[in-house]
């Protein structure tokens, strides 16, 4: 095809340079690859999955099933491209995938040798000996496509979310003409076009429209949608509905997760997604030179591509005629024209272009079947036979071979979310019927393939979204035009061929299935469409059945003996069209995943050594670089200089709700385990909450600001679920009651200030107004003041069992205090050093708060024994709570104080090594008593004193550990209390 | 469903909203309460909670085979 | 095996090539419903087709399994094809592990292949916390006998390199755990191989059969209505997975049970790129678990879509979450296409563990509850639940999974999520 004067539609003359499968080549701006190579006389793009066997492009669009290409060069590769929809750019590298060493020369294709070996159902009978997973990793090599890129690539993809009253999705005949109706009713209109242009079929289809060349419609009607204000999207493709919004996907070039997902939320939206041309299942249907009808005019008519010199077109409808009066005219000899119909079944305005076919050399066949292609890596014939005596084969030489089965309305989209389709014989097809409110096909999908019917059609359609969206309805004329003549189609799915040729009967090319393939699973009892799909892997291409889908089943439907129309076809999976990941996760990459909670000292603490680690969606620091390189030797300086000398720790995390009206005291009784209403205020109260279940929540300190008024905190992980959770209880059971629940976690920061200096360096940073409040503040006590003009609290109270207070300021002074803090002689410590300070002194981390301990489990005895009927309390009486195996928390040290154990470890008895009476929740090197202590859920059968394993085969193996209690350090807890 | 429409707010997104679970029958046990659920295929009563908007909590009245939205009604009168 | 149902071997294969056709027989089409069986299983899903195999082949009974639309059409085909035994509490991990030690040698005892592949199962840690908590869980499942190994960054990235470990996250992967003999099994595979086994047994597999009622006589069950007609059974099994809810209503007994969906999604064939199963949980309603499909599909799965439904259409806002989670965890598939979803409805307990136990008439048994778990326990569950249909009482596998434990208290609440399927 060199010397092919090119001129397209898209070409736009300037040449630019690719490269394909390391070959060099040269196309025009406009051109695809597809299209570019073809005109290179290139006619092997890919190879199927299964077979390995050598393909050609089958179709123009990203239904095509066998034209896939990895884009670029390594690493930044794009694997599995659309050949048809990829732009040509200059410097273009693109190869073919699925072989080795080479597209022309693939070992692996070898296998189609064993075509009915491998058939339908193959893997499940063999590979059981010796295991399937030795046989796998040679099995998955030879399968998938391209190859992923070795760097990732994750831009941002922005997703832009906005409304219309009209989203039109296709932007051919019925898709303009909907939009224009829409818009020129008053409605805002967007509508969204997969292709770079407008005009679907009519870049290619004879006729006129309005007294215009369909082209020239087309330009018009998109100047006067310009002009009417509404907005066409090209290169966006309509990619899933969504509870009536819409998602599409701008790809620039063909190249996908490279640009804008649009959200689009429409009062109505009109589908007008068209049809996709189906092939005939024939013996070598596949070979390179194969090609649908449109396609090839497609590539002509766009890209000026002649796809061969001497042409067979295949089909059982009158639109064939016209596409070979088109190729004719282009240049291109038609040998023949097959038709499947009888003579009189082709129209009149087909048959006066058939006699001009005739009269210009071409053979045209009725009720003939193409039975075969003819030629080794491409097409070089046709066998051809009269369907009456398939038999009687004559043999036509040709150079390219379109075929034509009909068209399969795009229902996908309307099938999702609830609508219906219904059969169509006259198209053999199934057509959309009902759709919900809010929803409307148009043209092609509704099976209304003239262009006279599809625009009015699409008129109609644009009309009525327009008024049902609430705006005016367009009294100008619609346009109106004549196109190629109706199809008349008769349904034809395969040519007649024995069972070896049924094997080389392609229906899905990508894996491969055959028509002997639904024999062979027909046989074997795989009857409904579902078990089919699943069991040949029809549909479960890149296309997802859009070439065979429908062909598929109407061959199962033939072989079962039944009616199409009750075979059906299989559902439809979203989305409508494949779309990259990264598109999906749109900004929602790398930092910004999720969004980062920061408390006011994060930056601090980044600029002073702080190594941060995740809590919920907090960043805190778990200690800080200067005291250790890595977190346990760290943790450790910290802890050990609390205890002598003290320091501060960011508790800005912790959540904390506030809690006012008349009845928020009788309120907070019943969610926690014990009563609020009894704390006086100025003081505070440690208080846990039960679940509905009876197991523990969440543990807390509770402030009585106020007769009516108090502050709860939450553990940091827990903020967001413990505010829920009281929510739900105001409005729920304590709806209509004086109470409020507001959010305060950001509007307090917390310094915890712990150790013997604690209030020595207090009362220096806060200055001489304060010392009095802070001296005669008592455990669980606090005062209310100012600190430079801002809300500051000052509550005694200890998770370290050290002398300490938690300073409650407003975010806007906790740098300044907490730096004045420093100056005053008290270093940072970490989560780490906190989890050693309140292991040695037996307090909760948060491994015992897992949902799976009641209050008992967690030795909070006292606490129960009050008997406040709070949340949760009804179902603490179970039976299996009262058993003697249910665990309970208790301390844990090595037998001979040396012995490391971690937190995870199983803890068993000597009479039962392997089966666990208790786990240890955490444990710690402890710098105050030089030794590895621990807490553990441990059963009640094992009391103080016992001496069990801790069992970590997974990290340290075993150590022989005593329990204890669980105050490791300073019991009396006089040093709190100093 | 994409949407639900809060009684303060509007039709708002579907992720605004946390589902928490479905109410047992009136009168329930407090077991029954906590454990059991009415199972039905056209009805499912529910609480949610308009988490990422004004943070109201709902009954939300559905249709569990069509995810169709029946009624959506403020929890607490909106008294708060 | 008996029955007429050739043998499936490469030689069986070579010679069905040379017979030309008609080798092969219907793996379990063609039965006709008689009138009275010795058990009637109500859904040919996983449990209902690997419970109707035991029953047949260990106890000699006369089985038919009734399915209202098609065999394995629910969860059997639609979950991630996951399977592993690494969980916390003894009363699972034992019964997990004895469905994996099933799993290893299923193809041989069906001779059908399930491919089976055991490329690992890989637990993420974010936080020192997270290892602790895998250390627990791991530690648990080595005393029982179950591997598990703890993977601190070198080794995590000599496993699985694709997860490029210190990358920077926004969510850093701290380290991991890794249960070697977890893998995936090809899930229709399952369906079909049990359907096979089961019919060559004497199994009626009935589908297109809505069981609307039972028949009961005295305390007792004595057979379903269906929309075939009456059929009489001296015992029923109920395993209908996310309609169970409903088996409960009609039974008059509300259940701890709430059907929610699952979504699962797929992209395009790749070359080979991932070779373990990952699973990535982190805050923020953030979970995914990815593998590779030996076609070349990366195949991917999170959270419940977060209410109840029967609709089987997954929420777009869950697909991107999912899909975030999977860019976050491996880079390198960004670019990769998602070519299809679908969802199923999962029978969400009150403690996230499964029950098999009889229901308040004596020949009435239900096999529900199988919230994330169902398939990679049906070979354990099949074998179980059979023993209890027949003999009336349950093997110690399965006793945990009674239904009063709610009620007494004794639950299985391997995530402490407490009676909340959807977890705030």
């Amino acid at each position: 095809m060199s010397g092919n004067l090119r001129r397209g539609t898209r070409l736009r003359g300037e040449t630019l340079r690719f490269r394909f499968d390391g070959r060099d080549y040269t196309g025009q701006v406009g051109d695809t690859a597809a299209s570019a190579l073809l005109a290179n006389g290139v006619r092997a793009m890919g190879r199927s999955v299964k077979y390995r066997r050598l393909r050609g492009v089958l179709a123009a669009g990203p239904e095509e099933p066998n034209a896939l290409f990895t884009v670029g060069t390594d690493p930044c590769v794009i694997p599995n491209v659309y050949a048809p929809q990829l732009e040509l750019t200059d410097g273009l590298v693109a190869r073919s995938q699925n072989r080795w060493p080479s597209l022309r020369y693939d070992v692996a294709s070898l296998l189609q040798a064993g075509g009915g070996f491998f058939g339908a159902g193959f893997y499940y009978k063999t590979f059981i000996w010796p295991s399937w997973h030795a046989w796998e990793a040679p099995i998955r090599a030879l399968a998938g496509l391209g190859t992923a890129p070795r760097d990732a690539n994750l831009a941002p993809v922005p997703h832009e979310h906005s409304s219309c009253d009209v989203l039109v999705a296709g932007g051919g005949a019925a898709g303009l003409a909907a939009a224009l109706a829409a818009a020129r009713g008053g409605a805002r209109v967007v509508l969204v076009e997969r292709e770079p242009v407008c005009g679907g079929e009519l870049e290619f289809e004879s006729g006129a429209i309005d007294g215009q060349a369909p082209l020239e419609w087309v330009r018009a009607t998109l100047a006067e949608l310009d002009r009417l204000g509404a907005r066409i999207l090209t290169a966006t493709t309509l990619v899933a509905g969504n509870g009536g919004e819409y998602v599409a996907h701008f790809e620039p070039g063909g190249l996908p997760g490279c640009s804008t997902m649009y959200k689009i939320r429409p009062k109505q939206i009109v589908l007008a997604l068209g049809a996709v041309e189906r092939p005939i299942a024939f013996v070598n249907n596949d070979l390179p030179g194969v090609m649908l009808i449109g396609a090839a005019e497609r590539f002509l008519a766009r890209y000026g591509v002649r796809i061969g010199k001497t042409l067979v077109l295949f089909a059982n409808h009158d639109r064939a005629y016209a596409a070979a009066t088109r190729l004719v005219a282009a240049g291109m000899r038609v040998r023949a024209v097959v038709d499947t119909r009888p003579a009189d079944a082709v129209g009149a305005a087909a048959a006066s272009r058939r006699a001009a076919l005739v009269a210009g050399g071409t053979e045209c066949l009725a009720e003939h079947a193409v039975l075969a292609a003819r030629g080794g890596r491409e097409v070089r014939g046709a066998t051809i036979a009269p369907l009456a005596t398939p038999s009687a084969t004559r043999n036509f030489g040709c150079d390219a071979l379109l075929v034509s089965g009909g068209w399969g309305p795009s229902v996908h989209a309307g099938t999702q979310e609830g609508g219906t389709k219904r059969y169509d014989a006259s198209l053999g097809a199934f057509v959309a019927t009902e759709q919900p409110a809010g929803r409307a096909n148009a043209g092609g999908a509704n099976g209304i393939l003239e262009l006279g019917a599809v625009l009015a059609d699409g008129t109609a359609a644009g009309r009525n979204a327009a008024r049902v969206a609430g705006r005016g309805s367009d009294a100008s004329a619609a346009p109106t035009g004549a196109g190629d003549p109706a199809p008349r189609l008769v349904p034809f799915w395969r040519s007649p061929a024995d069972r070896a040729g049924e094997k080389r009967q392609f229906i899905d090319y990508q894996n491969d299935t055959t028509v002997a393939d639904l024999r062979a699973t027909l046989e074997e009892g795989f009857i409904d469409v579902e078990h089919v799909k699943r069991y040949t892997a029809l549909g479960f291409g890149t296309d997802q059945g859009r070439i065979g889908g429908l062909l598929g089943a109407a061959i199962l439907a033939e072989l079962r003996g039944e009616p199409l129309a009750e075979v059906g076809t299989s559902r439809l999976r979203p989305p409508y069209h494949s779309v990259a990941m990264r598109s999906i996760a749109g900004l929602r990459v790398d930092e910004n995943l999720r969004i980062t909670r920061r408390t006011p000292l994060y930056d601090w603490h980044l600029a002073h050594g702080g190594v941060l680690e995740p809590m919920d969606l907090w960043m805190r620091p778990r200690y800080y670089t200067q005291n250790g390189p890595a977190a346990y030797e760290a943790g450790i300086v910290e802890a050990r200089r609390v205890r002598e000398v003290g320091g501060i720790v960011d508790g800005s995390t912790l959540g904390k709700i506030e809690v006012a009206g008349p009845d928020a005291a009788a309120f907070l009784d019943t969610l926690y385990l014990t009563k609020a209403s009894t704390i006086k205020v100025g003081r505070s109260k440690y208080m846990v909450n039960l679940r509905e279940d009876g197991m523990v929540l969440d543990d807390g300190i509770v402030l009585r600001l106020a007769e009516d008024r108090f502050l709860a905190t939450t553990s940091s992980g827990h903020g967001a679920h413990m505010l829920s959770h009281f929510e739900h209880y105001r409005d729920t059971e304590w709806s209509g009651r004086g109470v409020t629940v507001t959010d305060v976690t950001e509007a307090w920061a917390v310094i915890v200030v712990a150790g013997p200096t604690s209030r020595t360096a207090l009362n220096a940073v806060l200055g001489a107004s304060w010392a009095e409040s802070i001296d005669a503040l008592t455990h669980m006590a606090f005062a209310r003041g100012l600190h430079g003009g801002q809300d500051l609290a000052v509550l005694r109270a200890s998770f370290s069992g050290e002398l300490a207070f938690e300073l409650h300021c407003r975010p806007a002074i906790a740098v300044g205090l907490w730096e004045s803090l420093v100056a005053a002689g008290l270093q940072p410590y970490g989560l780490e050093a906190l989890d050693i300070l309140r292991v040695e002194k037996g307090y909760l981390v948060s491994s015992e708060l897992n949902g799976q301990t009641t209050p008992a489990d967690l030795g909070m005895d006292v606490m129960i024994k009050l008997g406040n009927p709070c949340i949760g309390r009804d179902l603490l009486d179970r039976p299996a709570f009262r058993e003697a195996t249910r665990p309970r928390l208790i301390g844990v040290r090595a037998v001979d104080g040396r012995g490391r154990f971690y937190g995870g470890a199983q803890l068993t008895a000597a009479d039962a090594p392997n089966r666990p009476c208790g786990y240890v929740t955490s444990s710690v090197y402890s710098p105050a008593l030089g030794e590895w202590v621990g807490l553990a859920l441990v059963s009640r059968l094992h009391a103080e004193g016992a001496v069990l394993t801790a069992r970590d085969p997974l990290r340290i193996g075993d150590c022989a550990v005593r329990l204890t209690s669980i105050v490791h350090y300073d019991a009396s807890g006089g040093r709190m209390k100093s | 469903m994409n949407r639900l429409t809060c009684p303060f707010c509007g039709p708002r997104e579907l992720r605004e909203f946390e589902f928490h679970k479905t109410l047992p029958e009136p009168g329930s046990s407090p077991y029954a309460r906590v454990y059991e659920r009415v199972a039905r295929l056209d009805e499912s009563t529910e609480h949610w909670q308009h988490v990422l908007g004004c943070r109201a909590w709902l009954r939300v009245r559905r249709n569990p085979s069509t995810d169709a939205v029946l009624e959506t009604t403020l929890l607490g009168g909106g008294a708060t | 095996m008996t029955g007429a149902i050739p043998r499936y071997s490469a030689l069986a294969l070579l010679r069905a090539r040379l017979s030309g056709g008609g080798f092969w027989s219907p793996l379990w089409t063609g039965r006709k419903l008689k009138d009275a069986y010795d058990v009637v299983v109500v859904g040919a899903g996983g449990h209902g087709l690997a419970t109707a195999y035991h029953l047949a082949r260990d106890h000699g009974l006369k089985v038919a399994v009734l399915e209202r639309r098609l065999v394995g059409y629910g969860n059997v085909g639609r979950n991630t094809t996951i399977v592993r035994s690494n969980y916390l509490l003894p009363e699972n991990h034992y019964f997990y592990e004895d469905s994996l030690r099933r799993w290893e040698t299923l193809s041989k005892d069906l001779n059908y292949n399930v491919m089976y592949s055991p490329r690992g199962v890989l637990d993420l840690a974010l936080s020192d916390g997270d290892m602790q908590d895998m250390a627990r869980r791991g530690n648990a499942m080595r005393l029982a006998g179950i591997d598990a190994e703890l993977l601190d960054l070198p080794a995590l990235e000599r496993f699985c390199p694709e997860l490029e470990p210190r990358r920077q996250r926004r969510f850093p992967i701290f380290g991991g755990m890794v249960q070697r003999r977890g893998g995936t099994v090809r899930h229709d595979a399952v369906a079909w191989g049990y359907a096979r086994a089961a019919t060559a047994h004497g199994v009626d597999i009935i589908e297109d059969c809505d069981v609307q009622g039972l028949r009961t006589a005295a305390g007792v069950a004595t057979g379903v209505e269906t929309s075939r007609g009456y059929v009489k059974a001296d015992r029923v099994l109920f395993a209908t997975a996310g309609h169970t809810g409903m088996i409960g209503t009609m039974l008059g007994m509300p259940l701890p049970i709430e059907t929610h969906l699952l979504q699962a999604m797929v992209t395009e064939p790749i070359k080979p790129m991932v070779n373990t199963v990952i699973i990535y949980v982190y805050p923020g309603h953030g979970e995914v678990y990815v593998l590779q499909s030996d076609k070349g599909g990366l195949v991917m799965g999170g959270f419940l879509d977060g209410f109840p439904s029967y609709t089987r259409e997954g929420q777009w806002s869950r697909l991107e979450n999912v899909v975030e989670g999977t860019v976050a965890v491996l880079p390198r598939a960004a670019g990769v296409k998602i070519v299809r979803q679908w969802a199923g409805t999962n029978d969400m307990t009150m403690d996230g563990s499964p029950i098999i136990d009889r229901l308040r008439h004596d020949n009435v048994f239900l096999n529900a509850g199988w919230c994330y778990g169902g398939f990679k326990t049906i070979p354990a569950s099949g074998a179980a639940c059979a023993t209890l249909v027949a003999t009336g009482t349950a093997p110690d596998l399965i006793k945990p999974f009674k239904l009063s434990r709610f009620q007494t208290g004794h639950l299985l609440d391997e995530r402490g999520g407490g009676p909340f399927p959807v977890r705030l």
